[in-house]
């Protein structure tokens, strides 16, 4: 009787080859890394200040249509720090928020003073609170003080806001992606920012626990000048 | 055309250009010299993966702060409203090109254990691992193809270095579902 010997099937190396390729794999990652870290620096975005403030793509109202706008878009990249270019004051508010209800007086004062050095934009966001329910309808008619019943908590006209007619963009921030992408849970907030889209004052550094009480139109004042 | 075609562009082409000639040659080669040439093509994908998102991740941090010299911002092919783009240029706020820089990476990992020891016992595992997480990153692509198609700034725009990370994501899985074949027809070695 004929015996077969069975083939025997190739064997894999004695040593777990893991281990080695795990640490060439991180050893090129890391490399990687470094050199895309190298060929341009991770900027730090966010509200804070000394940070390039979080950019935003939405719809915005300008009184007239709503229409695509992107906050870098208006950016002076090259601002050297003394030039004429426009700074920014971004307000984020809530139809609905009592407290962005007054605040419609101060910004239209701050306006007046700063509008032509200063580009005011308004994100119009819509808080998780019952009885704040905002649309574009409700934006418009805040913005421009005209008639609209459901502004300040469904209490009031809109054109009864304080204040005059807004003549800034509006932007629509209903689904609140802008508010979070800033870090805030509430309204009213305002930021100033330099031209090139670095946060100059964030009201809640100065208005918040530990902070130093300055306020926004004395920001403006210290930080654009010549008022 | 020529001025989009940069240094950076033609050294991804070119490495996707032999990744494709390794796998088209080594597809039909028998026994262990034609897995090692899929391997070989595979590493070469994941390689122009790897370095192409590195290469992104940096337009991208770049882009942040101003416009970027490491891709064009203007026309049909171009970085600039695509990996500059806020809303579409990140997913759960992380860069598209260091999510592209973690997943090559596993790649890599699991071609590069394959490659050093064909034979092992984990050999079947990984051969599946690869194919299952290559394709996981299929419908990734094809979304990030219609956003830039349709949904970003001024669409359509073609970001080149985007189409090259997709490429080199598709020939992945194409070595990969060629690996797992001869795994289980028998004709691995």
């Amino acid at each position: 009787m004929s015996r077969r010997r069975a083939k025997s099937l190739p064997r894999g190396k004695d040593e777990d080859v893991r281990t080695i390729a795990g640490l060439l794999t991180a050893g090129i990652i890391s490399l990687v890394v470094v050199i895309s870290v190298i060929l341009a620096p991770i900027p730090q975005v966010g509200p804070e200040e000394g940070n390039q403030a979080p950019d935003f793509i939405a719809e915005s109202y300008n009184g007239a249509s709503w229409s695509e706008y992107r906050l870098s878009d208006n950016y002076d990249w090259d601002w050297n720090g003394s030039s004429e270019s426009e700074w920014f004051l971004i307000q984020f508010i809530d139809t609905d928020c009592p407290y962005c209800w007054t605040e419609g007086q101060e910004m239209s004062q701050l306006h007046s003073q700063w509008g032509d050095r200063v580009n005011f934009v308004t994100i119009a966001a819509q808080l998780n609170i019952p009885n704040h329910d905002s649309n574009k309808d409700e934006v418009e008619a805040f913005r421009d003080k005209t008639s609209y019943f459901g502004c300040n908590s469904d209490r009031d006209d809109c054109s009864d806001r304080p204040g005059t007619a807004h003549n800034w963009p509006y932007v629509d921030d209903g689904a609140n992606t802008i508010l979070g992408n800033w870090e805030l849970s509430g309204t009213p907030f305002t930021a100033i920012l330099e031209p090139d889209g670095t946060v100059a004052w964030n009201k809640n550094k100065h208005q918040g626990e530990g902070g130093d009480g300055e306020d926004v139109a004395s920001a403006l004042q210290r930080l654009v000048g010549g008022q | 055309m020529m001025a989009v075609i940069t240094a950076p562009l033609a050294a991804f082409l070119i490495g996707l250009t032999v990744s494709v000639y390794l796998l088209i040659k080594a597809r039909d080669a028998s026994g262990e010299d034609g897995t090692i040439g899929i391997l070989n093509a595979s590493m070469g994908f994941s390689a122009v993966g790897i370095m192409g998102s590195g290469w992104t991740w940096s337009i991208h941090n770049s882009m942040l702060v101003g416009s970027s010299s490491m891709c064009a911002t203007e026309g049909l092919v171009q970085c600039g409203s695509v990996i500059g783009d806020p809303q579409w240029n990140n997913l759960f706020g992380i860069p598209w090109g260091l999510i592209g820089i973690a997943s090559f990476a596993l790649i890599w990992f699991l071609i590069l254990s394959l490659r050093m020891d064909l034979h092992a016992k984990w050999a079947s595992k990984y051969v599946d691992l690869l194919y299952y997480v290559s394709l996981a990153g299929v419908p990734f692509v094809l979304w990030l193809v219609i956003v830039e198609l349709t949904m970003v700034e001024g669409a359509p725009h073609i970001c080149p270095y985007c189409t090259v990370i997709h490429a080199a994501l598709l020939g992945t899985v194409a070595s990969a579902y060629y690996l797992r074949e001869r795994k289980n027809t028998g004709s691995w070695s």
